[in-house]
């Protein structure tokens, strides 16, 4: 029997009763449609030309680029906003722009994929193009270790071997996929290191995925990417069709760097800073410019895109500049450090730290994110205020790190830390994990009209 | 005083933040006077390992875990027994406890022989047992509660040749079925216990600092510490899991 239309008018009205009750879930509307129609994401993209952007980090940022092109070019799109990134919120972003009938109201799809969903999501949604940003320790207690990640990815790209794959070269786990799959593959990556002060980091791949030998560097960018190559068996990092040749400059706000892709060097200016965005960018660049754009366009996209949610986000409730970067692993927390404490002036920073499913309920990955670089800053670094379910355990890892004391303050409850970060007469940022996000702009929103993140 | 501890694998093994236990053992160590030297002690590094007091394994990924079979060969397996006998401090994590162990058998049948120091053995299955544990030492091994977080799939059994670390009160321990966690044999312990395991347990980490001193001192006393932070979060831990 026919379940589609069912399933969809389903997912429709779940939605339509959510937004009336207020409520802007995503997983529901998609939970009740899959329940009816379990292929129902498979029909509703057949006619659809899909973006896929996977990976550990970066995706969402990836995605707001890529699809801040479409936006530019008055293409007819649509992507999943709210990283609604699982088969169920995917499914419901693709039910609300059809019809009832299943067809498409919109040519293309940006579609951000939670890596570990790719299995079951790349095999239905047969994309034209798929970017995979990297590879890092995430959640072990959901993702499991790196190679358990990349095989899951594998799994699901050899789904659909007509996509071209955009894959970051420095990253030897991600770039392993190609020699594993048909596909079209195009590399990208940086050609030079982006920090003169990296903070130490424990590496996430340091041997070759290929014959378990150590790698050795030429350069390092962060954590386990740069110019790897096996001493044993030569796997090596490819060369990259689009390279960042150049770091012109970075400062709080953006970057400006230099592209070069087929022998054209490019000037391209990226409205969010840091070296992890770097990486975005010319991943983005690249999916852009493999899936029918101009370099121009592209570019024009880089510069012109607006911050994802939470992802340096700014907010001027308050007497100082306010901007909120989430952190959720490691590798991510390690640059949104690298990338403060090189920032001049001075700071108060928030952290809020939940263990909720989302978030990944074990926490001790805090204790591998080099929180001992704050002591860097100096007097510039003025107070730092924990808070979340495990704030307890926050403030322990601070105070191992060489933090003292009297800098640092334990505040449970949001209503009070809010009320000091926009008290606060020195520029604030909040590092919040998802769950510690969501509850921080659900009471902003009350307080202050923040939007809501479905909005 | 001081103590020479050797932080074996810190390349290869380092997954779920395991090095807080090193931060730990040196802060608690040196907060008292007493030096802390820790040297890490890589894969295919050569190292007299008999100069050291105390030893750290933490745990690792699979993929990595296969990278040091070639290395405990080489060697350093021996070299770990002695020093086990020798009654050197060892604090051992979920897969550097595991591999402490006589061998590891996965789930498909396939026989991993381990370094055997001490009297255990770990079957793997597909099933992980992931979550917030929490235990009880056994009376000589201090008697504290120990909170952490445990995710593994092995199943790991004893042997009469060493005792539980603990008793489980919640979460699933050594392998979901005996009700038992971790090992002691002479001076070396081992645990499931992510956390990591040192900095918000702190009477278990002075009992572990206390076995390695009076290995080399005789008789020993710990001047307390100011442990606000530390019992903060384990007693924040203790009330979610006694509920």
């Amino acid at each position: 029997m026919n379940m589609q239309i069912p399933a969809i008018i389903a997912c429709k009205l779940t939605r339509l009763a959510l937004r009336l009750m207020g409520r802007g879930g995503t997983a529901l509307p998609g939970k009740v449609a899959l329940r009816i129609c379990p292929n129902l994401l498979g029909y509703l993209a057949k006619n659809v030309k899909t973006v896929v952007i996977t990976g550990t980090n970066g995706k969402t940022t990836s995605a707001r680029i890529v699809e801040q092109a479409f936006i530019q070019t008055g293409k007819s799109y649509f992507a999943n906003k709210s990283g609604a990134n699982l088969i169920t919120g995917i499914t419901a972003e693709f039910a609300a722009h059809s019809t009832i009938f299943g067809r498409p109201k919109c040519e293309y799809a940006v579609i951000e994929c939670d890596e570990a969903a790719t299995k079951a999501i790349v095999r239905q949604l047969r994309p034209s193009l798929v970017l995979v940003t990297n590879i890092f320790r995430d959640q072990l207690d959901r993702y499991g270790e790196v190679a358990h990640t990349l095989e899951n990815i594998r799994i699901g790209l050899s789904a659909a071997p007509e996509a071209t794959l955009c894959l970051n070269a420095d990253c030897s786990l991600t770039a392993s996929l190609a020699a594993e799959l048909p596909n079209r593959t195009v590399f990208f990556g940086v050609d030079v290191p982006i920090y003169k002060n990296r903070v130490s980091e424990v590496s996430d791949a340091p041997y070759c995925i290929r014959c378990k030998s150590e790698y050795e560097y030429d350069y390092v960018t962060y954590a386990h990417l740069g110019g790897y190559r096996c001493p044993k068996c030569g796997y090596s990092r490819p060369k990259p069709r689009v390279s960042v040749t150049r770091i012109l400059s970075q400062t709080a706000d953006s970057s400006r760097i230099e592209i070069t892709a087929d022998g054209a060097s490019h000037t391209a200016d990226i409205s969010l800073p840091g070296g992890f965005n770097i990486y975005n960018a010319v991943g983005a660049f690249t999916a852009l410019t493999e899936f029918g754009f101009s370099a121009s366009e592209a570019l024009s996209a880089l510069g012109g895109f607006e911050c994802a949610f939470g992802r340096m986000e700014k907010f001027d409730f308050g007497l100082s500049p306010i901007r909120m970067i989430l952190v959720k692993n490691p590798a991510g927390c390690n640059q949104v450090l690298n990338f403060l404490t090189n920032l001049d002036g001075d700071a108060v920073f928030v952290i809020c730290l939940n263990d909720n499913y989302a978030d990944g309920t074990d926490i001790s990955w805090i204790w591998d994110v080099n929180f001992e670089v704050l002591l860097g800053m100096g007097e510039s670094l003025k107070k730092v205020l924990v808070s979340g379910i495990r704030a307890d355990d926050m403030a322990l890892r601070l105070i191992y790190a060489g933090i003292p004391d009297s800098m640092l303050e334990v505040v449970y409850d949001y209503d009070e830390l809010i009320e000091r970060m926009a008290s606060s007469e020195t520029p604030v940022f909040v590092m919040p994990t998802y769950t510690a996000m969501l509850d921080l702009r659900r009471r902003l929103s009350e307080k202050f009209g923040v939007s809501n993140f479905w909005e | 005083m001081e103590l020479k501890i050797c932080h074996l694998y810190p390349d290869a093994l380092n997954l779920y933040g395991d090095q807080g236990n090193i931060i730990c053992i040196r802060r608690r160590l040196t907060a008292r006077g007493i030096e802390a030297a820790v040297t890490g002690v890589r894969v295919g590094e050569k190292c007299d390992l008999t100069q050291f007091d105390m030893f750290f394994i933490g745990g690792g990924q699979d993929f990595e875990q296969e990278v040091l079979l070639s290395d405990l060969a080489a060697g350093r397996a021996a070299d770990i027994r002695a020093a086990v006998e020798d009654g050197k401090t060892f604090l051992t994590i979920c897969g550097g406890y595991q591999m402490m162990g006589s061998h590891y058998l996965t789930h498909d049948g396939v026989r991993c022989d381990f370094i055997g120091a001490m009297d255990l053995y770990t079957e793997g299955r597909s099933e992980r047992m992931i979550g917030n544990m929490l235990f009880r030492c056994t009376g000589e091994n201090s008697g504290s509660l120990v909170v952490g977080f445990e995710n593994h799939s092995g199943r790991t059994y004893l042997g009469p040749g060493c005792t539980p670390l603990g008793t489980v009160i919640c979460g699933r321990g050594n392998n979901g079925e005996d009700g038992t966690e971790g090992a002691r044999y002479k001076n070396a312990f081992g645990s499931y216990s992510h956390g990591p395991i040192l900095p918000k347990n702190p009477a278990f980490a002075d009992f572990l600092l206390k076995t390695a001193l009076e290995r080399r001192y005789g008789s020993v006393s710990l001047e307390p510490l100011d442990d606000k932070y530390e019992l903060a979060a384990h007693e924040y831990m203790l009330g979610r899991l006694a509920q």
